[in-house]
């Protein structure tokens, strides 16, 4: 198949699984116990004036219903308006998805080099080294993202002082504005994103130097450095991308709890207020942007994982 | 980070130098000396500096937020507006009629309570020049106000017949009630209702107002900076400016405080108000009567065994309040009589102490056939402190004899579906402080939903009689009367109330003297 053809059908298939997740987004949030009406109402509304903002909020007609309208506003890029503060979504997404772009890509940068290094050290020399960093590894991951983030908060912000312990950005400004503030941030999500993908890149290098070929170059005597980058490497790269492709999926579950730990001003933060309020437009709105940015980075992975694999020519 | 230090330094040296303008040459010679003053606050007697810039942070909104207090149900939505825009009044104990007006000069109350007319200021000019007018106040109560779904403004709603409100010439207007009363001033001059100029439907940045303060930088989600208005009614600010900042975690406003990042945090949990106790940069000043949160629990009096008055009364007598207020709060709480509004002029002072008797409540609940009943607490993390409530409380029924256990829900959930909140056999709340008799007018009488079974019709008639009575002394007769009532067979177990806790930098002052507490407007504060 060629590459065009697989770009295609994997769009089609990332456009039907879309709309399937967005429905179950809807779905969830219609089954969540209670409505924005307690939000946009006041807690202590009388009956009449919740039936008054249901029906101003169109809560009163069927989910169904409620869905193909909305879905009709998606596909021409109008998402809706939130039923707090009335702003349109896309707004909303607008000033806040660049901020954790913005985080994802600064814990990529921090990760994907020091994954790969680990990934090939532990992979290749196996004995204590491979134990201690793999049983870390295994250990970081268990931990929670927020316990994490309090370790590092009680030791950098606190103890020495040498970061600030919330990321309080200038009004008008974007987080670039004080790189310090990111630090704590990307420092909580790369530890995490570092343990998965360094015990995934682990396998990978294993397997790749368990393959006869790479067999074959030992016996000849390529050693280290060589031995890594000439045969190794090429042979794990596929398995290697589609990690990393999965880390920054479990990346985007780790920014929710991390941004609200830091007051970050992410799409993950907004989120969360907007599940508490209930406002579904907002949920909803937010839920489907953050699929089709986990769905690009799929298909992104699984391009470059299939550029990669075509060079593997060693191997078949 | 470097920019935002050189700028607080620059706003420093600026506030020192308007401080050395303003009280002479003497200071510069004290200055010159270059000692380090130990107590940077300003002495009895000296009066507060003017200048700089305070930082201030609070719970707010997300990326969604809008400059429209009205609509807006965050905490930094109010505090926001009332740096920005006029007051009708705040609460003041020392005033005349126990409120201080703003733009108003005075409200008078008609002979038969059915009309209020408020007189305003003249004067009062917004920041376009312009003179505040009756049509302004008309614009802010009938077509802002009476359109929120905001608590806050559905108190005035439910009073006063705010659609129906007349101007009566340019400097009154006269605002009918809705059934007599004599306690209008309390709920109109809480520190809430806030003036914005006529015609006003988009609020944004750079729209006349006549706040302390003029709004000069707004970023949905994240906070707002403002500059003084020189020509304020009454009181110019102190402060050159004021910067609100939005924090929504407790730990984080805390740390922001203790790193300098901000001079005033809002509302703390008890514990990370703790952590603060022994920082010498940074005090506590928890709000003081009546701006207390009351902590409660509610017996649901239609649900089994609830409707016995005597097990009513020995859930009450269960609570050790003492031991919660020391607990849960390091003693930072008062006791509370299982009424709300402490510290309003209507809340009935003169009724006893409760007691903590578990004896007695053991044997009321045998007489009641109660005895090892078993009952499920529902409450959530609403406001700091309530899950640890409610973890005492049910230790305390054990004790008595009563099955009892937590369930704690997540976040934001408790009241999401109200329905079912308001049919829970015991559930863990809390009440905001408003005047007493006019939240039971508004939230209990009638078996309203959140009166958890409570349809007593002739305490209501009693309510409204009080209410309706000009005479102070037989107002506050027959409000105690009917306190009364609530106080022995009600279903409000109210153990605790507590401050908010707020902590601010030591150079920080006169915070308070704005009076609304609460929701500051920092019209009076300053910096040494």
């Amino acid at each position: 198949m060629s590459l065009l053809a697989f770009v295609v059908r994997r769009l089609a298939g990332a456009a039907v699984l879309l709309v399937l997740l967005s429905a179950a987004v809807f779905a969830a949030t219609a089954v969540l116990p209670g409505d924005a009406v307690s939000a946009v109402a006041g807690v202590d509304a009388s009956e009449a004036q919740r039936a008054a903002v249901r029906a101003e909020l169109g809560l009163d007609r069927p989910a169904a219903e409620r869905y193909a309208d909305w879905a009709a506003g998606a596909v021409r890029g109008d998402l809706g308006r939130g039923f707090v503060g009335e702003r349109p979504v896309t707004d909303v997404l607008a000033t806040r998805l660049p901020n954790s772009l913005l985080l994802a890509g600064l814990t990529l940068a921090v990760t994907a080099p020091l994954a790969v290094l680990l990934g090939l050290w532990t992979g290749l020399r196996g004995g204590g080294a491979d134990r201690l960093v793999s049983t870390s590894a295994q250990i970081l991951a268990a931990v929670p993202e927020f316990v994490l983030a309090a370790l590092l908060v009680a030791v950098l912000a606190v103890w020495l002082e040498v970061l600030p312990r919330v990321s309080v950005i200038p009004l008008g400004g974007t987080p670039l504005d004080v790189p310090r503030a990111l630090v704590l941030p990307v420092l909580t999500l790369s530890a995490v994103g570092l343990a998965v993908a360094t015990r995934l890149l682990r396998v990978s290098v294993s397997d790749a130097a368990a393959t006869p070929y790479c067999e074959a170059a030992r016996l000849n005597g390529v050693r280290g450095v060589r031995l890594a980058v000439r045969h190794i490497l090429p042979n794990a790269a596929g398995p290697a991308v589609q990690a990393l492709t999965l880390t920054t999926g479990a990346l985007v579950g780790s920014a929710v709890v991390v941004e609200n730990v830091f007051d970050y001003p992410g799409i993950g933060r907004e989120l969360q207020l907007a599940v508490a309020a209930r406002d579904i437009p907002m949920v909803q709105g937010i839920a489907t942007a953050l699929v089709a940015v986990l769905l690009a980075v799929l298909l992104l992975g699984d391009i470059c994982a299939r550029l990669l694999g075509a060079g593997e020519g060693h191997r078949r | 980070m470097s920019r935002q230090i050189d700028r607080r330094a620059f706003l420093r040296r600026g506030a020192a130098g308007a401080v050395a303008l303003a009280v002479g040459p003497g200071l510069l010679a004290a200055c010159s000396t270059d000692e380090p003053r130990p107590d940077h606050k300003p002495g009895p007697g000296s009066s507060p500096r003017s200048g700089g810039t305070l930082r201030a942070a609070f719970v707010g909104g997300g990326a969604s937020e809008t400059l429209d207090f009205f609509n807006g149900p965050s905490a930094l939505d109010l505090v926001r507006a009332r740096a920005w825009h006029g007051t009708l009044g705040n609460l003041d104990p020392s005033g005349p009629d126990g409120v201080r007006y703003g733009v108003l000069e005075g409200i008078d109350i008609s002979d038969d309570l059915s009309a209020y007319t408020l007189h305003v200021r003249p004067g009062v000019r917004f920041t376009d020049g312009s003179e505040l007018t009756s049509a302004d106040i008309l614009h802010s109560l009938g077509a802002l106000a009476a359109r929120s779904k905001l608590p806050v403004y559905r108190l005035a709603a439910a009073n006063f017949d705010l659609a129906r409100a007349k101007a009566d010439g340019d400097l009154k207007v006269v605002l009918p009630t809705l059934r007599p009363i004599a306690d209008g001033r309390m709920i109109l001059c809480q520190g809430n209702f806030l003036v914005v100029k006529d015609g006003t439907r988009n609020f944004r940045k750079g729209m006349p107002s006549c706040g302390p303060f003029r709004l000069t930088e707004f970023t949905a989600g994240q906070g707002a900076a403002f500059e003084r208005y020189d020509d304020h009614y009454g009181h110019v600010p102190l402060l050159d400016g004021l910067e609100l900042r939005s924090i929504a975690d407790s730990t984080a406003r805390a740390g922001a405080l203790t790193s300098g990042e901000i001079d005033f945090a809002h509302d703390l949990s008890p514990v990370t108000a703790r952590t603060l106790a022994g920082d010498a940069k940074v005090e506590l000043v928890p709000t003081k009567s009546p701006y207390l949160v009351g902590l409660s629990f509610q017996m649901n009096m239609s649900v089994k065994p609830f409707d016995d008055p005597r097990v009513r009364e020995a859930f009450k007598l269960a609570v050790d309040r003492e031991a919660m207020v020391r607990t849960v709060f390091y003693g930072n709480a008062e006791v509370g009589n299982d009424l709300p509004s402490i510290g309003f002029p209507d809340y009935a002072e003169s009724l006893p102490q409760r007691a903590h008797d578990p004896k007695r409540a053991r044997e009321l609940l045998r007489e009641a056939g109660a005895d090892g009943m078993k009952v499920r607490l529902t409450t959530g993390p609403e406001t700091p402190g309530m899950v640890e409530m409610a973890t005492l409380f049910v230790e305390d029924l054990k004790k008595v004899g009563v099955q009892a256990s937590v369930r704690e829900l997540p976040p934001g959930q408790l009241y999401a579906d109200f329905p079912a909140y308001a049919a829970l056999p015991l559930a863990g709340s809390y009440q905001m402080p408003i005047p007493a008799l006019s939240i039971y007018q508004m939230n209990t009488a009638g078996g309203s939903p959140s009166a958890f079974g409570w349809k007593e019709s002739a305490t209501d008639a009693l309510v409204a009689k009080a209410r309706a009575e000009s005479d102070r002394a037989r107002a506050k007769k027959l409000g105690t009367q009917a306190q009364r009532t609530r106080w022995e067979k009600g279903n409000q177990v109210l153990p605790v109330f507590k401050p908010n806790l707020n902590a601010q930098a030591t150079r920080v002052d006169g915070i308070q003297d704005d009076l609304f507490e609460q929701f500051p407007g920092f019209s009076r504060a300053s910096l040494a």
